[in-house]
């Protein structure tokens, strides 16, 4: 008999098994509930974007039981939210990040209501650097799956052949599923328990991106074809205390020359805020230069 | 970094000539249902005295052209139809045909591996594979992440051994909806009720 294919078929099953043991359901997410991944005992994870609204919300877990946990805190940022749970809970186990391969396979594990588990499986097609979200917050890898996306999956691991958790799997664009990387989810974990929310960098300018003439970029000596005119600047705000005006073009920042107004979000990571960041700029036709602190984004 | 791999030793190998062998034998149960306008499904053979199972939506009047897989072509005729479960049933004037090896789509775990054959537009005997999506409970659905296509319609589910879990039934958000076997069983049963009256 084929036992190679009936050995496969329960590796699939255990690992199934084992990652499903950190597996809950989260009944308001979605339209019709979705997923949540027990992440350190007593703290899970699901996808923010689901659960807009809610302090509280009911969780099924994977013993069956339905338990009330609260928003801890939450990152639309890279769409994870934690949740306390009123129990302890065991977490899951989880990958090394480094090890990944392409081509290997992987399930996306979630659990409806009190139906129970649900997955579907594929594998890792493709492994890529740091990527932004459109809301602007850096993630750490990028990971393409080719992978059925199926109904409340948001929120739920993203697993390895041996059921350890790659990542947090919420709706990525055309009906793919994104993958937020254990090592992202873990920094957004610690900072939202830490402080609640995420900080984010503040500077106070609104910016357009404008067009640098041959003229000026050969008598300035720039190789800039394009600069971030300052079109609104806050009062109190960092940029408006260090100095920066309205009408100010910006050109380069941290060293790095601008190209649109994304150039800025590195800058506005959370690890920049307090620091002192250079900012080259064209004043009245002269190039100059003036530092920034970054400050903290107020909150919303 | 380009590894030689010896084929008598690489299990991805051994899985996939695993894959074939189950395939093979489902092939051997798996009827082609041919209806009034030409139109084509697939139908597994229950049991080896000539009763063919397909769906309710393949099987709508009440004869049937049904090819098997040694390329006989038989008249089928309809004795049990229900479209509530999709479920229908022909009988065939033949005996000692290979028959489904039938298990419990309740024994089924999540995660497990699924093979389905049938008879899509572009391919007789098509196999595909997939995993079990979740676990059956009491539902009479199987709901599985495999590529079905409409002339899977009819055709076999089966598990890694190659019993049957299930009868393939539709595709939903790119998920196959698989009647369980469990549900066919108790069709069957009723069929045998309405027989004897």
């Amino acid at each position: 008999m084929p036992s190679s294919l009936v050995e496969f078929s329960n590796t699939i099953a255990d690992a199934v098994e084992r990652a499903g043991a950190s597996v809950i359901a989260v009944l308001e997410g979605g339209r019709e509930g979705v997923s949540g991944t027990l992440w350190r005992d007593g703290i899970a994870i699901t996808a923010e974007h689901t659960i807009r609204g809610y302090d509280e919300v009911t969780v099924v877990l994977p013993s069956g039981a339905k338990s009330k946990a609260t928003v801890a805190g939450r990152d639309p940022g890279t769409d994870v939210a934690v949740l306390k749970l009123a129990e302890k809970s065991g977490a899951a186990a989880l990958a090394d990040e480094s090890r990944l391969r392409v081509g290997e396979i992987v399930l996306a594990l979630g659990r409806r209501g009190t139906d129970g588990l649900a997955t579907t499986y594929g594998i890792i097609s493709a492994i890529g650097g740091p990527w932004r979200t459109w809301q602007g917050a850096r993630v750490d890898r990028w990971l393409r799956l080719d992978l059925n996306p199926f109904t409340g999956f948001s929120g739920g691991p993203i697993v390895n052949a041996s059921g350890e958790v790659l990542g947090m799997a919420t709706s990525g664009p055309r009906h793919a599923v994104a993958t937020i990387p254990v090592s992202t989810v873990n920094r957004v974990v610690d900072q939202l328990l830490q402080r609640g929310h995420i900080t984010r960098g503040f500077l106070g300018i609104g910016v357009q991106p404008v067009a640098l003439s041959d003229a000026i970029r050969q008598t300035l000596g720039i190789s800039n074809d394009r600069g971030l005119l300052i079109a609104t600047l806050a009062a109190d705000s960092p940029a408006e205390k260090s100095g920066l005006l309205l009408g100010d073009i910006l050109i380069a920042v941290d060293g790095t020359a601008v190209r649109g107004a994304r150039s800025l979000q590195t800058v506005l990571d959370p690890e920049n805020v307090g620091k002192a960041i250079g900012i080259d700029l064209v004043r009245g036709g002269k190039l100059s230069k003036i530092n920034v602190t970054v400050g903290e984004r107020p909150g919303r | 970094m380009a590894t030689a791999v010896n084929p008598s030793t690489s299990l991805g190998i051994s899985i996939g000539s695993a894959v074939g062998s189950v395939a093979e034998w489902l092939r051997q149960i798996t009827v082609r249902v041919i209806g009034s306008r030409d139109s084509q499904g697939s139908g597994v053979i229950w049991r080896a005295e000539g009763l063919i199972v397909t769906n309710a939506h393949v099987a709508r009047s009440q004869e049937h052209e049904v090819e098997l897989a040694d390329g006989r072509r038989l008249r089928g005729w309809l004795v049990a139809r229900d479209p509530k479960v999709d479920l229908a049933a022909l009988a065939v004037g033949a005996a000692g045909l290979p028959a489904a090896s039938v298990r419990s789509a309740q024994t089924l775990r999540t995660g497990e591996i699924v093979i389905a054959v049938g008879n899509p537009w572009d391919g007789i005997g098509a196999v595909s594979t997939g995993i079990a999506h979740h676990a059956v409970g009491k539902l009479p659905w199987l709901i599985a992440d495999i590529r079905l296509a409409p002339g899977n319609s009819g055709g076999p589910l089966a598990d890694a051994q190659g019993n049957v879990v299930g009868v393939n039934s539709m595709i939903v958000n790119g998920l196959g909806w698989a009647v369980t076997s469990d549900t066919v069983q108790s069709f069957l049963k009723k069929v045998r009720l309405t027989e004897r009256v």
